[in-house]
């Protein structure tokens, strides 16, 4: 047992002062943290899989222990770990439209975060939104019925939001006498399965939730398997932020300044890859570039500074960008798109309206789409694509969508933040749908009649107030926006004009 | 160098990100500060966050008028020191009236004394977006909420209209009449928070600290007796007890813990020993089942 496990089960009010190093074991900063996602039905046995393995491996309270053993026992005089999870389930039953719960637990190396999502067929967009967050999902299947329809389509679903890692938990071994051929044909189906996604990883564990068996502990009844438990894999998968993947992204969140010591700082996420001082960075939309002067933050100034990391970047020439800019690798830099094609998960109750006003949120850019056009919905039974051109809740659509407006844009496949976006409701404001990038193109699509909306015409009137300013040209172009929408609820397809330095 | 993320350091940067995309989304928001350790977390992220600007919004905290003495002094304190706008919301009628956290049952004092100026201020100052600290891991029904939270009209939390968020992304937009709530700690546990105010050697309350206070015994709970207000029942008198207290709000509905804690060292050894939730010492979660959820629908943050 550790020192942290020590110190849970002492008293609440110690009698000796703790030294200062058994603090820093009570009280470790943790290696790392992996958002886990569980998809599969309360029949297979998913809430007793994730009680039994937070049982053996993490700290729960003591009051979430001692409801577990006041839990009506079930086979061999276990506990019903599935408590622990039905908990939420109830929680759930309030009409709750779009849900996922966040559970948050420590092994002693690292922070699990449980994003627990319903299972069932009606609830796509569920599992799209919960598995957008993960870094691994568990699906579950019950070794007695091996692979279903519902595998393959939650394994499309995980696909198409661009999670990275899978892992099949084959449960209730026990009631297939632990048989080895059992597993090996399921995991056989498995991987014959998995080939035609973009998987980097798919394990499959031969597990009993309620006994515990590859749980946490590797089962005495199972010798043939020589893999790891399901605890293991999961505290050996490289953590969120360790791995920075692609070239330079930096989406451009605002501008920090601080006029005594001439500081310009274009503060943002890094959204892939790396970026060193001296570094030179493109802006996608101006065709400008400039070199990495420094990358500070409140605490320190950094030489490098990865994926994941909130900094602020001065560079050695004002190049004028603002919200919305993506500071890019110029040997691979983002498309400036005024045309996509994107696969989307359609999230809201209302269908797709062909005259709706639609706006797309990029990273950090908001761009009014002038047109949507539905190509086809895939079928996430037989994986099949069939043309359509209509689209309403919980289906997945190919559409090619026109901009109003130029913004940089990757491809999903390439960098994910930057290749996925949200499409709004402009009136509402609610979100309609969540969607990724196949392909994005500078081309502006063929429309009749399109009327173009020139900033001079802006400029003359509405605009007549805005500064020359990068606040300005936002400013400009969140007035723009707005009119283009206007026009387009009433029926008239609008184009804004771009800067005229743009070159696109 | 390249940096080797901890957890805590992952958690800094999602919050950095996420107080940066509301500031540049939100035509004018707030920071909800309550003076707790949550909200001296809070604090020290969005300072972060705009450096070496200053914070582009203000902070607003509803005073009751109940609140620990301590917690007032030190709000003052660093009012000062970081140079904040603070906006103080009091529902005077109400004390006029006399509504005290005694002859009121907690929930019903919550909403004249809490939810009703704190509605009141963001209806006055016209926020269309709030800052808060609350976390997933404080209670089940939080567990579901997202980072950006949307209120209809007279700040009502309808389950049905909040959005689905997905990747990085935060979509801010807001429909006619709705406002948001922010909750950049979202994916922080009250672990979390304890180490990273020992990390950035951040200052808190002194009452998180145990020290000799004059304090009441009832009904198992140890209360603090902060001023003469506190009516004494036949029979009781102040009690000096080495007490800290685990959640900050308004003395009299605020147990403490026996404790001999009295650096942040030893209290964050003793609160990742501790074995029941953070919220047992809040006598308004206890008040009627569900009750965090209800206050939520009410506009409670």
């Amino acid at each position: 047992m550790t020192a942290q496990t020590a110190l849970k089960e002492s008293n609440v009010t110690p009698l000796v002062k703790p030294a200062a190093d058994a603090l820093a074991s009570a009280a470790p900063e943790l290696s790392g943290l992996l958002r886990v996602l569980t998809c599969g039905s309360v029949d297979d046995g998913k809430s007793t899989l994730i009680g039994r393995l937070l049982w053996d491996a993490t700290d729960l309270f003591d009051d979430q222990r001692a409801t577990l053993e006041r839990g009506r026992k079930v086979d061999g005089g276990h506990p019903d770990f599935s408590l622990l999870m039905d908990g939420l389930v109830a929680e759930r039953e309030q009409g709750i439209t779009i849900d996922i719960a966040w559970r948050y637990f420590d092994t002693k190396t690292r922070r699990l975060v449980v994003i627990d999502s319903p299972g069932h067929e009606q609830y796509t967009r569920n599992m799209a939104s919960g598995a957008s967050h993960a870094d691994v999902a568990i699906m579950l299947i019950d070794a007695r019925h091996g692979i279903k329809t519902q595998t393959r389509r939650h394994a499309a679903i995980l696909d198409l939001v661009g999670l990275k890692r899978v892992i099949l938990a084959v449960n209730k071994m026990d009631l297939v006498d632990w048989s080895e051929s059992r597993f090996r044909q399921i995991e056989h189906d498995f991987r014959t399965l998995m080939w035609r996604f973009g998987f980097r990883e798919a394990v499959a564990i031969p597990v009993a939730a309620v006994s515990g068996d590859n749980v946490a502990e590797r089962s005495k009844h199972m010798s043939w398997y020589k893999g790891p438990s399901l605890l293991e894999h999961l505290e050996e998968i490289p953590s969120r932020g360790t791995e920075p993947v692609g070239a330079f992204r930096m989406p451009v969140q605002t501008v920090l300044r601080d006029t005594r010591a001439d500081f310009r700082g274009l503060a943002g996420t890094i959204s892939s890859g790396t970026v060193r001082i001296g570094d030179t960075v493109l802006d996608p939309v101006s065709r400008r570039t400039a070199k990495v002067q420094r990358i500070a933050t409140m605490d320190r100034d950094y030489e490098e500074a990865i994926q994941g990391q909130a900094v602020a970047i001065q560079l050695d020439t004002d190049l004028d960008v603002s919200r919305g800019s993506v500071l890019a690798a110029p040997e691979a830099a983002p498309v400036v798109a005024r045309t996509l094609e994107a696969r989307f998960v359609w999230l809201s109750e209302v269908p797709f309206d062909k005259r709706g006003s639609y706006l797309v949120r990029t990273a950090t850019d908001l761009v009014p789409v002038t047109n949507i056009e539905i190509k086809s919905l895939l079928d996430l039974d037989s994986l099949a694509v069939h043309p359509a051109t209509a689209c309403k809740v919980n289906d997945i659509a190919i559409a090619n969508l026109a901009l109003g407006r130029a913004t940089a844009i990757d491809r999903f496949a390439e960098a994910q933040e930057t290749g996925s976006f949200m499409l709004v409701d402009a009136i509402s404001g609610a979100t309609i749908a969540g969607g990724t990038v196949t392909a994005a193109s500078p081309d502006i699509q063929q429309q009749d009649n399109v009327f173009l909306l020139t900033r001079a015409m802006l400029a003359r009137g509405l605009c007549s107030d805005v500064a020359n300013t990068p606040e300005g040209e936002a400013e400009f172009r969140r007035r723009s926006n707005e009119v283009a929408l206007l026009l387009r609820s009433a029926g008239v397809a609008v184009e804004v004009e771009s800067l005229p330095d743009y070159v696109i | 160098m390249t940096a080797q993320f901890t957890h805590l350091d992952l958690l800094e940067s999602e919050s950095i990100h996420i107080f940066r995309e509301a500031a540049a989304q939100f035509r004018k928001p707030v920071l909800l500060y309550s003076i707790g350790k949550d909200s001296t977390v809070l604090l020290h992220l969005a300072r972060k966050a705009f450096w070496p600007g200053k914070l582009p919004f203000p902070i607003l905290h509803v005073n009751t008028t109940w609140k620990f003495k301590e917690m007032i002094a030190f709000r003052d304190h660093w009012v000062k020191e970081f140079d904040l706008d603070l906006i103080e919301m009091t529902n005077h009628d109400a004390i006029a009236k006399g509504v005290n956290p005694y002859d009121y049952a907690p929930s019903i004092y919550t909403d004249i004394m809490k939810t009703v100026p704190l509605k009141a201020g963001l209806d006055q100052y016209g926020f269309d977006g709030a800052f808060g600290g609350a976390r997933r891991d404080e209670e089940a029904s939080r567990a579901k909420e997202r980072v950006f939270s949307f209120r209809a009209e007279g700040h009502r939390w309808d389950p049905r209209r909040q959005r689905p968020e997905m990747w990085r992304l935060l979509n801010g937009r807001l429909g006619a009449g709705e406002t948001a709530r922010i909750f950049p700690l979202s994916n922080w546990t009250e672990r979390d928070i304890w180490r990273y105010i020992m990390r950035e050697k951040l200052d808190v309350v002194p009452l998180y600290m145990a020290k000799e206070r004059p304090t009441i015994e009832r009904n198992g709970q140890i209360l603090m007796y902060d001023d003469d207000r506190f009516p004494l029942k036949p029979g009781e008198k102040p009690v000096m007890r080495s007490v800290r207290f685990r959640t900050l709000g308004c003395w009299p509905l605020t147990a403490g813990v026996e404790s001999t804690a009295t650096t942040l060292e030893e209290v964050v050894a003793e609160t990742l020993g501790a074995r029941t939730s953070e919220r047992s010492g809040r006598l308004i979660d206890h008040d009627q089942v569900g009750a965090m959820e209800k206050k939520k629908q009410e506009g409670y943050f």
